[in-house]
């Protein structure tokens, strides 16, 4: 078909060979353009997926002197403009972080600050511990304005509560949490006496009104060497004698009175404890042992009510006395002895990356959105950039078990996102795989039986009279659109199938018997008419589905009560412990299967219509009889064809979204039973994508999950079309 | 080719003299008759389906009698007066536990009735269940009038007086006068609304482009404005004027009022501009019930939707879908076609190929979801992304083609269905006996003369199948709209009076969606209920119509090629 244009012909007008050239380059660039456009789609894809896996890195970008040397802590502002330094001296400096000159100065108090915290789970308010003065609380704020075109930052530090302090007399440690409009001050003073303190209504500009006091039993800790911390939601209190590990978990959702106490010891076997850090949030803690271990030890839900569990740990070659921990995710940063700093994640048990800090700090900290670290030494200031854009992934947090914060043991889970700034998002693949499998898996089961049973009838025993109507027919079954069976399986079939469950599930057995029965009874009949039924089997049959199945649903109570002795739904969860879920895999596999049976019943005819003819007569001719026949020699023949209509089948039940979206709850559990639902792949792209945010580790994920939905719908649809191809060239050669 | 069943007939009716069951299994009949079923399934799924949707979706346009039900129930005696939109059986056990202290009841099921009883606004809930043994008494009177209202569903009552300015009148029939008055109201609501969608979006528009002109002005350096705040001073008293127009159209519309006893016998004032349309439905004929029925299928087609989508109309998404598939169409139909001829005409046939031809078969396998991804990561927030940045730079931080829209669904779709061009294409030129390209090119064409004068159009039938069911595919598809550009609620259509016309970057409406939307995320699904049906009744209506096309087109392709060839 590639025919030589005869150019060599003179005669050929220049117009007439330009017009032939130019068709010839603009049919080929656009042939071109069509196939790159196709490889376009997959290159992109792995485009967006791949930064997932470049590694991180953490580089020393610039390094400060600094004049003063009582720097408590240090901050900076979201975009990384400006460095606020807490000095004990009362005063808070803003540097800018270009050139870290001090662009502005604010007092906060007279005093001298002895320690500041960060009142939890906020990022800009602080409580400081003044001499002589108490608990004092101040804010610190960046503004950006507009002069025109310049932009500008204000910062400014103020106090909070109209400088209301709380008295800090014989108080050894404590800990602030803060929610809207409550306040929480746990103090722990000399005597080992513990207190909660809560403040009702608090507004920033007003003054604290009389607390509500809460006084916890006493401990048998070192009072001098122990941390207090308020934990999630300001409903748990630990209390750590950090010189040996020890500790108590209270638990003050009441202020009127204790709930459980538990203790227990963050150090067994023989390693040396040496600090914990709470990680965002505050359900777990990180905490440093003398062997250079760190343990991650999470809140976990067990028998005895709340407690503390060690759920995973890092390794490094010396023990770590310094650990700070990220603002909105779970990563932190471990420095040891010697300086060397370990960037590492939690949830996905990584460690990042390394670099040599040479000393260690006397404070450092990440900035809110941990693209930089900033250190503060005796006589300087050291900037690091942090390349850290995915931490949370790692082959065995897609598709292994993974122990979460919170929760009793390792578990496939995938819960993308949450309401809460603390939460750990949970990015495991398995269950939503399981789930693509488990709806295909029942689609195929409907519609692979009556599809490829259909295509036989259809392409072997069918008279020509009713397939011209049936073969269309069905192909415009394929063109209906799927947002359409998905709507009435979730509306209306889902509630039928729900309150008529024994009946739908006896039309399995009902149905196919049925006909059989009546089928035995025509061959009662005179030969001359049976002779006539030959053909049509398929139409007589239709009348006859049609009253079993009325006669079965009308009668479903009846039915059930026969059976089950009880509703069917009742039995299944009294006797199996099988819950029953609205939307679930048996309305998913109706439905599914409905969208998938043209698919496989047009390729599988096309299959076995191709059966050579004279294959069919030899094997007659032989004394065989029709189903004989149709067994051994034409099913055997388009074996590899139906193999591939079921491949091709396969492929669109996996990707199939709208019916899924609408007939499952779209929960992403994994179960096998039949009666609960699931969430797929694509539906969960469907949900999810257009709220994700752009580049996010999430969004990354759900275009790999396209990915892996492209490539297993491409894997499938090649095996069928090679299949297929060497199908076409056995028949031409038989 | 016609040819008769693969297997003749009934061989094995020779030596059937005497039926047992054991020698009817042994001569497979039994597993033929099995096949058969499976087909007559498919037959009974697919024209169940297709019967359900068309009965419950036409359904829903009949003016269905006012019943007026008195029933006993637990807490005592009701009187409901509304449609019957369902009745069905429950189990008894069912029964029992949704009514705990439920009286003793006979036999296993229990029937109970679905009514639409409207008033939602003073009667709540709008669709309540009878069940049939508490029913006392229904009867249908004759003077039960249905509103449809703009807002708050239907109103079910009977007239009771008609207010102008809040002063009862007597008429000589008020039920007469009270439609008459309506007609008033709704001819008031179209110049209302001819206003509003007309001159004063037409001024918003242009308020809003002045605003990103002077924008793009300053970003220039240009601070001289005067021409543009006297243009915009300009619009603003045309805005002011047309504004004081609407406002004396509305209070016109606040001139009358009804007042309408509902069947618990309170009575309530209806202002009139609420009104859309009042019937008496348990005294009309035949004839004027079939008038009323295809008056509301007009205005299911031709109206907007109201209430969250729950009532009118659907043609913002009927349009949106044609529009959105035209577009598609004018994309693929080059790009397919040249793909196919090149494929098969000009590239040289080999294994490579024969790759990208496996390829491009697989990639009509390809779920449509992962198009959609595509579509939103490359053309929206890549493509569409630089195109903001380079061209609407005023506009910013506000999305121009940054964001899902018409050009990008249409994009996407097309990506989507090139595939089925590119085959069906190919399936036609390969159909083209090589005789006749040889002829011509003996004859002295060149090679473009022999695409253009010969192949093409004896390849064009198979060209326009694989374009209509292009369209099908499109018309159909949902999944991947939802992320490019697809919205419950379009404020404006994608094309209007205002220069350019054609709003690409605009988001639009779909019946495919529009059915997800209504049957999923409708805070009121009993009522939407049958919009969905009857949304999706049209939709599955112009999918039919179109693969019926390409079926026959096909055929009579077939027909025409075997003519040809002897």
């Amino acid at each position: 078909m590639t025919e030589t244009t005869p150019q060599h012909l003179p005669s050929l007008s220049r117009r007439r060979r330009l017009l032939d050239g130019a068709t010839r380059h603009v049919v080929g660039a656009g042939g071109v353009a069509v196939i790159c456009a196709i490889a376009l789609i997959m290159g992109y894809l792995i485009w967006v997926i791949v930064p997932m896996l470049a590694p991180s890195s953490i580089q020393h970008i610039a390094s400060h002197e600094l004049s003063v040397s009582h720097t408590l802590h240090v901050a900076t502002d979201d975009t990384f403009e400006t460095a606020t330094l807490i000095g004990s001296d009362g005063i808070v400096e803003f540097r800018d972080t270009e050139n870290f000159e001090t662009v502005q100065e604010s007092r906060i108090t007279e005093g001298e600050i002895e320690s500041v915290k960060a009142i939890f789970p906020t990022s800009d308010t602080y409580a400081a511990r003044v001499d002589n003065q108490g608990l004092l609380f101040f804010k610190i704020a960046h503004v950006v304005r507009f002069l025109g075109e310049e932009r500008r930052i204000e910062n400014s530090a103020t106090t909070l509560f109209e400088d209301s302090t709380i008295d800090l007399q014989d108080v050894v440690e404590y800990d602030v949490y803060r929610s809207d409009t409550t306040l929480r001050v746990a103090l722990l003073h000399a005597d080992g006496s513990l207190v909660v303190q809560e403040y009702a209504d608090v507004d920033d500009y007003f003054e604290l009104e009389e607390p509500r006091e809460l006084d916890l039993p006493p401990w048998n800790g070192a009072v001098e060497n122990t941390q207090i911390i308020i934990g999630p939601r300001g409903r748990w209190l630990f209390e750590i004698d950090t010189s040996n590990g020890e500790y108590r978990l209270l638990d003050i959702a009441s202020i009127r009175r204790v709930g459980q106490v538990i203790e227990g010891s963050l150090a067994p076997e023989e390693s040396q404890f040496i600090s914990a850090t709470p990680v965002l949030g505050r359900y777990s803690f990180l905490v440093a042992y003398e062997s250079g271990q760190l343990a991650h030890w999470s809140l976990t839900p067990s028998e005895n009510g709340t407690n503390l569990e060690r759920i995973r740990e890092f390794s490094y070659r010396e023990p770590i006395p310094k650990l700070v921990t990220e603002h909105r995710r779970k990563g932190f940063l471990a420095i040891d002895r010697d300086g060397l700093a370990h960037l590492g994640y939690t949830t996905s048990h990584r460690t990042l990356a390394k670099i040599n800090l040479q000393q260690l700090p006397k404070v450092i900290e990440f900035s809110p959105r941990a693209d930089r670290l900033i250190a503060v030494h005796e006589d300087s200031i050291e900037v690091y950039k942090v390349t850290n854009k995915h931490p949370e992934i790692s082959w065995s947090t897609l598709w292994g078990k993974v122990w979460y914060e919170g929760y009793e043991e390792p578990v496939h889970s995938w819960q993308s996102s949450s309401a809460d700034t603390d939460f750990e998002p949970k990015f495991s693949l398995t269950p939503l795989l399981f789930g693509t499998i488990k709806a295909a898996f029942y689609a195929m089961l409907v519609a692979t039986p009556l599809a490829i049973m259909g295509a036989i009838y259809t392409a072997v025993f069918m008279s020509p009279g009713m397939r011209k109507f049936i073969k269309p027919g069905i192909e415009i079954m394929a063109a209906l659109p799927t947002v359409i069976l998905g709507f009435l399986a979730g509306l209306w079939l889902a509630p039928i199938v729900e309150t008529h469950l024994t009946s739908i599930l006896l039309l399995l057995i009902v149905l196919p018997l049925g006909v059989l029965i009546c089928a035995f009874l025509t061959t009662f009949l005179p030969r001359v008419v049976s002779a006539r039924f030959d053909g049509w089997y398929a139409a007589l049959s239709v009348p006859i589905l049609v009253v079993l199945a009325y006669l079965t649903l009308t009668n479903d109570a009846w039915l059930s009560n026969l059976i089950f002795g009880m509703d069917a739904k009742m039995w299944f969860y009294e006797k199996a412990g099988i819950d029953y879920d609205q939307r679930n895999a048996l309305v998913i596999g109706i439905a599914m299967g409905l969208a998938v049976i043209p698919t496989i019943f047009s390729i599988s005819e096309d299959a076995i219509y191709g059966v050579p003819q004279h294959l069919v007569h030899g094997s007659l001719a032989l004394g065989a009889t029709r189903w004989q026949t149709l067994v051994r020699v034409v099913l055997l023949t388009a074996s590899p064809g139906i193999f591939s209509a079921v491949m091709i089948g396969l492929g669109r039940a996996v990707g199939e979204t709208m019916i899924v979206l609408m007939a499952t709850g779209n929960t992403p559990i994994m179960d096998v039973n039949i009666f609960q639902g699931m969430r797929t792949f694509a539906a969960n792209i469907a949900v999810e994508m257009p709220e994700s945010e752009v580049g996010s580790t999430h969004f990354r994920i759900l275009f790999l999950t396209a990915f892996v939905l492209f490539a297993l719908t491409f894997l499938f649809n090649t095996i069928a079309e090679v299949v297929r191809q060497r199908l076409r060239s056995r028949y031409g050669n038989l | 080719m016609e040819t008769s069943e693969k297997l003749p007939q009934d061989s094995g009716a020779f030596h059937r003299q005497r039926v047992g069951i054991g020698s009817w299994f042994k001569s497979g009949d039994p597993w033929i008759w099995l096949t058969a079923t499976a087909v007559g399934a498919c037959i009974v799924a697919v024209l169940g389906l297709l019967g359900l949707i068309a009965f419950k979706g036409l359904a829903h346009f009949w003016p269905a009698d006012v019943v007026t039900i008195d029933y006993e129930g637990d807490s005592g005696r009701f009187r409901v007066a509304g449609e019957v939109v369902q009745r069905e059986f429950i189990g008894r056990d069912q029964y029992l536990e949704a009514n705990s202290n439920a009286t003793a009841i006979e036999g296993d099921q229990v029937e109970r009735w679905m009514i639409k009883s409207g008033n939602r606004k003073i009667n709540a809930p709008d669709f309540r269940w009878v069940y049939r043994h508490e029913i006392v008494q229904q009867r249908k009177d004759r003077d039960m009038i249905v509103f449809e209202r703009t807002e708050w569903g239907n109103a079910y009552g009977k007239l009771v007086d008609v207010k102008e300015h809040g002063q009862s009148i007597s008429f000589d029939d008020p039920w007469v006068e009270l439609r008459q008055r309506i007609e008033r109201v709704s001819d008031l609501r179209g110049q209302a609304r001819r206003i509003q969608k007309g001159s004063i979006n037409r001024i918003n528009y242009r308020l809003e482009k002045l605003r990103l002109e002077k924008r793009s002005r300053e970003l220039k350096g240009v601070l001289d404005h005067t021409e543009i705040e006297n243009e915009r001073e300009r619009l603003n008293a045309e805005y002011v004027v047309e504004e004081q127009r609407l406002r004396n159209i509305m209070n016109q519309l606040e001139r009358d009022e009804v007042v309408v006893q509902i069947a618990d016998g309170r009575t309530s004032t209806v202002p009139l501009r609420d009104i859309i349309r009042a019937w008496q439905p348990n005294q009309m004929s035949l004839w004027s019930k079939l008038g009323h029925y295809f008056s509301s299928i007009w205005i299911f087609l031709s109206q907007e939707s109201r209430e969250a989508n729950t009532e009118g109309g659907v043609f913002p998404a009927l349009f949106g879908t044609v529009l959105m598939v035209l577009l598609m169409s004018v994309l693929v139909t080059p790009f397919g076609v040249v793909a196919a001829l090149y494929l098969r005409e000009y590239a040289k046939q080999g294994p490579f190929v024969q790759l990208i031809r496996i390829a491009v078969n697989n990639l009509a396998g390809v779920p449509s979801i992962v198009y959609g991804v595509f579509g939103l990561g490359f053309f929206v927030y890549l493509v569409g992304g630089s195109i903001d940045d380079l061209f609407f730079e005023a506009a910013q931080p506000a999305p121009t083609f940054g964001t899902p829209g018409l050009m990008w669904a249409s994009l996407t779709l097309a990506l989507l269905t090139v595939p089925v061009v590119i085959v069906s294409t190919e399936e036609g030129l390969t159909r083209i006996p090589s005789e006749l390209r040889e002829g011509s090119l003996a004859l002295g064409a060149t090679k473009a003369e022999t695409m253009f004068k010969i192949i093409l159009p004896m390849a064009s039938p198979s060209i326009l199948t694989g374009i209509i069911l292009a369209i099908a595919r499109a018309a159909g598809e949902v999944a991947p709209l939802m992320l490019v550009g697809v919205v419950k609620l379009a404020p404006t259509l994608p094309i209007d009076g205002n220069f350019p016309f054609l709003h690409l970057d605009r988001k639009f409406m779909h019946l495919g969606f529009h059915i997800y939307d209504l049957g999923f995320q409708s805070p009121n699904v009993d009522a939407a209920r049958p919009l969905v049906f009857a949304t999706a009744f049209l939709l599955v209506l112009i999918i039919v119509a179109l693969n019926l096309t390409a079926i026959t087109l096909r055929n009579r392709l077939e027909a025409r090629y075997r003519g040809a060839m002897l």
